[in-house]
């Protein structure tokens, strides 16, 4: 072993300093591999997904034998409550946009006029027609709210764009500012939840589920 | 007694030279391609958006010009119907679909050769089409439903390139392709009048009209400047200047400088803008940390930046970015900021302030689109056209310039081969009123010529060469939109 070297008693001490080491193999750094910076929530440990309550919010800083409840409400606790990811994000800025654009505007628009006269039987009418369009029943749908299946639905309509990376209420105006004359039921729906603050309601379930950071791909 | 002579020593004349004046340029730039700034700029939403938007705007157009070419079609006693659905076509039914063109080419830049390049030693050299010999491109057309492949020996005669909309009339044969009989497009928008957008906008002021509308100039467009700051060599450049100035040649040619009254830069102003490294580039380079002065050299933006504002306090100038400006890479490029440019800033708007008045120097985007002397413009800085360049067989760029405004898109390739911001509620590529002039700079050589449109539009198509290359100015006369080339050229004893 080499011999022990004297610090120098100088106003710089130089044995305060550890040695720094380049091209380590121990790299302090990790190399980002990630498939995706959305599924990158640099806080968390990296846990079974099955588990789904080990990675609830932060507040709770739940530990790996926390009681597994719907697997939705998880979710949506953990959603509002962790800082959101960009696509979050921004859907949430488009959904705040069109609240502020709806207080702000003196009077509502034509079609949104109608949508509030819509009644919630009219509502459970125009869901029941839909239901005897498709030749088989609905599966996996029995915990849904009335709203949630309206709005699942909505999503799902291809004539009306793509339902991934903008928020319900947008993809309803702009529908409409195309021409395509979307449902005013859904408006009447969206509107509903508009109100109640329910922001988890303007994105769509498949946009959650394609972003999810649960996918193992 | 020499009388040559003295016809230098004489007294100074009293003839009287008037102050030439240029004639002034009235200005209307519309925020079509202005893209929102900073956090309000998403880029989390995907392409399917604007492929969306676009045929749903596009839709309704073509089916109309297709309504009534084919309404009362008939072969062999059949007439065709409208399927609403691509997928819906049935086997040997005449019929007619609407939807987006796609070209499935083995040629075509794809991702997937971006990561298998990693494995490679070398890169294989950019293509200059994307067309393969042996017929292995596919054209098929696509809605939400689905795609169908098209057949037929009427497809090679027509200009396709992916993403523009058009209806098709034909059938399915038993291979399951659609064989094409007859193809539409949506055709030419409606024009505005000149002075239209000027005239409305007066009206909603004050009533008068006493002033009317100002006999107007020319206009002079020049593309691809290339100035790269090392050449001394620039002496194309300033004649160009002195020229533009008045200061060139005899009285007859200042007077007609002094028509000028407006200059469009369509492009390329800077030779090596933003050099993006490629893979290569970066892994030779030793790893520097900080600031790197070798990386950047400020000698072209300073150059362009003096050579603009020699012109500024006599000629007003837009000034549009193209491929190798220092500007963003993807479509709409924004304007450059006028950080760049010292000593151009006194004449334009501080950057956040908007008014009606874009001030003598207006940074533009790319492409562009705006009222001169009423007469509506739309420029680019020449992507789009080279891109469609690619695709096809011929070599017409005035073609590719009148199909691209027949298909009403600005940038129909966009986000398939050319780089494009992901708009999600509207297509801002969509030609949505037809212009008067249509401007794309940067090309091989210059041409010209006017289309009409079915409901009497007229527009004059401009292709601009590089100045660098041809030191070719073009003059486009403002009153009846005729044009006329300036050439400028070194005259050299061989």
């Amino acid at each position: 072993m080499a011999p022990k070297r004297r610090t120098s008693s100088g106003p710089v001490s130089k044995s305060s300093q550890s040695t720094l080491s380049f091209n380590n193999k121990n790299r302090i750094t990790k190399p980002t591999n990630t498939p995706s910076s959305k599924d990158l929530r640099s806080s968390k440990p990296k846990t079974d997904p099955a588990l789904l309550d080990s990675l609830v919010s932060d507040d709770q800083k739940a530990s790996p034998t926390a009681p597994a409840t719907d697997a939705t409400s998880h979710i949506s606790a953990q959603d509002v409550e962790t800082s959101p990811t960009t696509a979050e994000a921004a859907i949430l800025q488009q959904a705040e946009q069109e609240k502020a654009r709806v207080v702000e505007a003196a009077e509502s628009t034509p079609e949104e006029e109608r949508a509030r006269k819509v009644s919630d039987a009219k509502i459970k009418a125009y869901w029941r027609e839909k239901e005897r369009q498709s030749l088989a029943p609905r599966v996996h749908q029995e915990g849904l709210s009335l709203e949630e299946k309206v709005l699942r639905l909505w999503d799902m309509s291809g004539e009306y764009g793509p339902c991934i990376g903008i928020a319900r209420m947008k993809r309803w105006q702009r529908a409409h500012a195309l021409g395509l004359e979307p449902p005013v039921e859904v408006l009447a729906v969206l509107l509903k939840e508009q109100e109640k603050e329910n922001w988890k309601a303007q994105r769509a379930h498949v946009d959650e589920l394609m972003s999810s950071r649960f996918n193992e791909t | 007694m020499t009388n040559s002579l003295d016809v230098f020593l004489q007294s100074p004349t009293t003839n009287d030279f008037p102050n030439l004046e240029r004639t002034p340029s009235s200005y209307n730039p519309l925020q079509t391609y202005d893209l929102a700034k900073g956090n309000d700029k998403h880029y989390q939403q995907q392409y399917a958006d604007m492929y969306f938007t676009r045929l749903a705007m596009l839709k309704k157009p073509v089916e109309q010009v297709a309504a009534e070419a084919w309404d009362d079609f008939k072969i062999a006693g059949e007439t065709a119907k409208k399927v609403d659905r691509v997928l819906a076509v049935r086997q040997g039914q005449l019929c007619w679909i609407v939807g987006t063109v796609y070209m499935e080419m083995p040629l075509k830049p794809n991702v997937l050769d971006d990561i298998s390049k990693e494995h490679w030693i070398a890169a294989p050299p950019p293509r200059a089409k994307f067309t393969s010999p042996n017929g292995q491109d596919q054209i098929m057309l696509e809605d939400e439903s689905g795609r169908i492949r098209l057949t037929g020996s009427f497809l090679p005669m027509q200009l396709l390139v992916t993403g523009c909309i058009v209806a098709v009339l034909g059938t399915e044969n038993r291979d399951g392709e659609f064989d094409v009989v007859d193809l539409k497009v949506p055709d030419l928008p409606a024009q505005p009048e000149r002075w239209g957008r000027h005239h409305s906008q007066v009206q909603g002021g004050k009533n008068n009209q006493q002033n009317g509308t100002p006999q107007a100039g020319k206009m002079a467009i020049v593309s691809g400047l290339g100035i790269n700051g090392d050449e001394g060599d620039t002496l194309c450049v300033d004649l160009l200047l002195e020229y533009l100035l008045g200061e060139a040649a005899g009285p007859e040619s200042q007077v007609a400088a002094a028509n000028i009254s407006r200059l469009l830069v369509a492009g390329n102003s800077i030779s090596h803008g933003t050099p993006i490294p490629s893979r290569e580039d970066v892994a030779a380079k030793k790893k520097k940390y900080g600031y790197d002065p070798t990386a950047y050299n400020a000698a072209p933006t300073e150059r362009l930046d003096v050579l603009l504002a020699t012109l500024l306090p006599s000629l007003p100038i837009t000034l549009l970015p193209g491929l190798t400006d220092p500007a963003n890479v993807s479509l709409p490029q924004q304007p450059l900021h006028p950080a760049l440019f010292p000593h151009c800033r006194a004449y334009s708007l501080i950057p956040g302030e908007s008014s009606q008045d874009p001030g003598w120097f207006d940074t533009a985007t790319n492409p562009w689109q705006g009222d001169v002397d009423g007469w509506r413009v739309l420029a680019s800085g020449g992507q789009t056209v080279d891109d469609v360049f690619k695709y096809v067989e011929g070599e017409d760029r005035i073609e590719m310039m009148e199909s691209m405004l027949r298909w009403r898109l600005v940038a129909p390739t966009a986000p398939d081969t050319l780089w494009s911001y992901p708009f999600q509620l509207k297509d801002a590529f969509i030609i949505s009123e037809c212009p008067h002039v249509y401007i794309v700079g940067n090309q091989p050589k210059f041409d010209t010529a006017v289309i009409e449109g079915p409901d009497g539009q007229r527009v004059r198509l401009i292709a601009v060469p590089k100045f660098r290359d041809t030191g070719e100015l073009i003059l486009l006369d403002m009153e009846n939109l005729g044009v006329e080339v300036v050439k400028f050229d070194l005259f050299q004893k061989t």
